[in-house]
């Protein structure tokens, strides 16, 4: 990605995690916990990576579509803006913003197709609406940046060429989280070759102390993708069906 | 509305509002200054504070896609871009109305129904409505000021990794404080060394286009935006545009007849490009930039010469221009807040005085009156003399005219804007990309590149350019129409005047091409 992430938008709204899990008001009254939020940010961000293996995108356009709808509920809340149009909104404008641009026509196909329930569909006419509102909600700020980037010269540099696959792996699960929210991309980045090492008992340490960078907060950040696997675990289909019964009127 | 607005405003003292959520109202509209398929640009005012903006429309009712890809490159680039010659992005403001949840959505025939509009700190010029400005000439200290700032412009650019990719005369705004800076990114994209992703080639206006695009690359870098630089260099010093193809294969001819004929030898891999073969001359032309522009000082053609080079590896990179000798000696670039105040000009609005010109023109004819005074671009001065060269001259009501061409002096409100399209004769400044059925920007079309309304003018500049051709030896000196050129310039002259000087010119003499353009 072009510019420098330093002088960016995205990291100047690098949130802090308290941030980042608010639960507006409005949606509270609807019983709306932060767990069920947390729950249905992830049910969206499953639906929006569905959506893009079969309108064939590239990985980025997943993650910047993640972002936008992430970045979406810091502002907005869910009972208004319901997830099942941001999701397939933020794909549609991330494809765009990425250069990798997807019909409309052919998002409300696939969403047709792969969703029976009635909840799920929208028309085209309502994504465009709703790419406006989503462009408002991001205040035009469209450029994120993301740890992919950096992925292929660290792993070649700390001599983990071979768990390339293992690491983008790891890469593409943290956005079932919001830690793009509130970390720089490069320390996720760093934070995943650090559990894919352990992974490949793959002893780095000396590596990763040359790289001048905090690794009490590559370690946290690394906890934080760990705990989530734990708690993946137990999130049942019922338990996410329960969450996104609350956004219904 | 005017409560709504103040009460915005106290909120706003501490903070900026947030993009898109403010209303276009809080503008006042005073007057058009560019026009395309992508929307019109307005000049305006801003209710509150009494700042001039520019508002640039996004039309969004009859889009099928959504928010235009377009507007969504320049956003996200402008967003990121921040730099004393990149034209600011101050904020997104929207149409009331728009949204069914509106409060104070009484106006229920509001025209601006629909829109986006995109706020740009307001600039009185463009380079190429200023330049065709009549009996305007460019001192040399001027024009390294606006190719200094252009090229500072575009190394900030090229080293935030994003490609403009329709350098031209019109998207290069100058404000009257001398300061220039580079507009429309609807076509400019991010690239990165590393990943080599495939890219269009069908971009930048045909005379500004390099010739790795003409020959059908799709793997290129920030060289092609120094090409177009290069042309707009060349046009500064010899007061027209250089290379004026009206379709690729032409324009190409057009380059290599300038540059020479691309081999292995000067541009090694160029025999595997795409359409070389489609391309390739039937015999080989010697390079004689040298020759065409011997009138240019010695500094300015070594430049040039580096800039055009057909090779894009061997082609100057912005920062190394900068670093050339041209611009460190005398006579230096000068300080750009010593430069002329001119009245406000855009593309858009000379182009109308030029209609109006035209016009007076045929009725002229038809009297069987001598022409009017006519005016092509004029070359630079060569003294140094630098400022507030001819007053007189300058368009404007408060400049007088050189009496021939009382119409010509159309004020900001004097414009007609229902009539801009399709004017009987009319010829095109740019032909349209590409040859045919070229999908790729349907919303690039209309007319005034100002503020990006529109790459590829539909109809546009006046028609002098097109029996101009390319310079020729043949007429030096050939009695230019006043001004006081210097006897070393060519000067073109469209009715009659010696245009030929190169047989294969087939736009020779042929002012109604554009009905047979691809569009």
């Amino acid at each position: 990605m072009a510019a420098n992430f330093w002088t960016s938008s995205h990291c100047k709204h690098l949130l802090d995690p308290e941030e980042v899990d608010i639960v507006l008001p409005i949606d509270k009254e609807r019983g709306i916990s932060v767990e069920d939020f947390k729950l249905i940010k992830l049910h969206m961000a499953n639906y929006i990576a569905k959506l893009a293996q079969h309108v064939k995108v590239r990985q980025r356009v997943v993650a910047t579509a993640i972002t936008y709808m992430r970045r979406v509920y810091i502002r907005r809340p869910m009972t208004e803006y319901d997830p099942r149009l941001v999701a397939p909104a933020c794909l549609y404008l991330a494809s765009k913003a990425e250069e990798s641009t997807v019909q409309a026509r052919l998002l409300v196909f696939y969403i047709k197709k792969l969703y029976s329930d009635d909840k799920y569909r929208y028309e085209i006419k309502d994504i465009l609406e709703m790419e406006m509102k989503v462009l408002e909600a991001l205040d035009y700020y469209l450029v994120v940046f993301h740890p992919y980037r950096a992925l292929p010269q660290l792993l070649q540099d700390a001599g983990m060429s071979d768990a390339t696959q293992l690491t983008w792996g790891i890469v593409n699960d943290t956005y079932k989280m919001d830690l793009i929210l509130i970390h720089p991309p490069h320390l996720i980045a760093l934070a995943s070759i650090y559990i894919a090492s352990v992974l490949k008992d793959k002893e780095n340490t000396a590596w990763f102390e040359e790289l001048r960078v905090d690794m009490n907060v590559v370690k946290n950040i690394a906890m934080e993708i760990l705990d989530f696997y734990d708690s993946h675990k137990i999130i049942t289909d019922e338990r996410v069906l329960a969450a996104m019964m609350k956004l219904n009127k | 509305m005017a409560a709504a607005a103040a009460a915005a405003g106290q909120l706003n003292l501490e903070e900026s509002p947030s993009w898109g959520s403010r209303s276009v109202e809080c503008f006042q509209k005073l007057d058009q200054i560019g026009e395309g398929t992508y929307g019109q640009v307005y000049m305006a005012k801003e209710k509150q504070t009494g700042e001039v903006v520019a508002l640039k429309k996004i039309r969004m009712d009859n889009e099928k896609e959504g928010f235009p890809i377009t507007a969504i490159r320049e956003i996200k680039l402008l967003r990121k871009l921040q730099h004393d010659n990149v034209i600011k992005l101050k904020e997104i403001v929207t149409s009331p109305g728009r949204e069914e949840n509106e409060q104070d959505n009484t106006d229920s025939n509001n025209r601006y129904k629909g829109s986006i509009y995109m706020v740009f700190e307001y600039m009185d010029h463009d380079l190429t409505g200023l330049s065709d400005r009549p009996g305007l000439r460019f001192s040399i200290p001027q024009i390294k000021c606006y190719m200094r700032q252009l090229l500072t412009g575009l190394h900030y650019c090229h080293v935030n990794q994003v490609l403009h990719r329709d350098i031209k005369g019109s998207n290069l705004l100058i404000d009257n404080e001398g300061n220039l800076k580079l507009a429309d990114f609807g076509l400019a994209r991010s690239f990165s060394s590393e990943h080599n992703a495939s890219l269009t080639n069908r971009v930048i206006t045909l005379w500004y286009r390099p010739p790795e695009l003409l020959l059908g690359a799709t793997k290129y870098g920030p060289a092609v935006d120094m090409w177009s630089v290069g042309c707009i260099f060349a046009e500064l010093l010899h007061g027209k545009p250089i290379l004026t193809g009206k379709n690729e294969p032409e324009q190409l001819n057009k380059i290599f007849e300038l540059c020479g004929t691309p081999d292995e030898m000067n541009w090694p891999g160029v025999s595997k490009m795409p359409w070389y073969s489609k391309f390739k001359p039937a015999r080989p032309m010697k390079r004689r930039i040298r020759d065409f522009f011997r009138h240019f000082d010695r500094h300015a053609l070594e430049l040039l010469d580096k800039m055009l080079a057909l090779d894009p590896s061997q082609r100057i990179g912005a920062k190394d221009a900068l670093d050339a000798e041209y611009f460190w000696t005398d006579p230096l670039p000068c300080d750009p807040k010593s430069l002329p105040k001119y009245e406000s000009s855009h593309e858009f609005q000379t182009k109308k005085r030029r209609q109006q010109q035209r016009q007076n023109e045929e009725m002229a004819k038809r009297q069987k009156l001598p022409h009017p005074h006519q005016h092509s671009r004029l070359p630079p001065i060569q003294q140094q003399s630098g400022q507030a060269h001819h007053p007189q001259q300058w368009a404007g009501p408060n400049h007088p005219m050189n009496v021939s061409q009382p119409i010509l002096s159309s004020g900001p409100s004097h414009h007609q804007y229902g009539k801009q399209h399709g004017p009987p004769g009319g010829q095109s400044r740019y032909p349209s990309v590409g040859n045919s059925g070229n999908g790729f920007y349907p919303d690039r079309g209309g007319q005034g590149g100002n503020y990006g309304a529109g790459s590829y003018p539909s109809q546009g500049r006046g028609q002098q350019y097109h029996g101009s051709g390319m310079p020729s030896t043949g007429h030096r000196g050939a009695a230019p129409v006043g001004y006081g050129v210097p006897p070393n310039y060519s000067q073109s002259n469209q009715y009659g005047g010696p245009n030929a000087g190169r047989g294969h010119n087939v736009m020779s003499g042929n002012r109604n091409h554009q009905y047979g353009w691809p569009q």
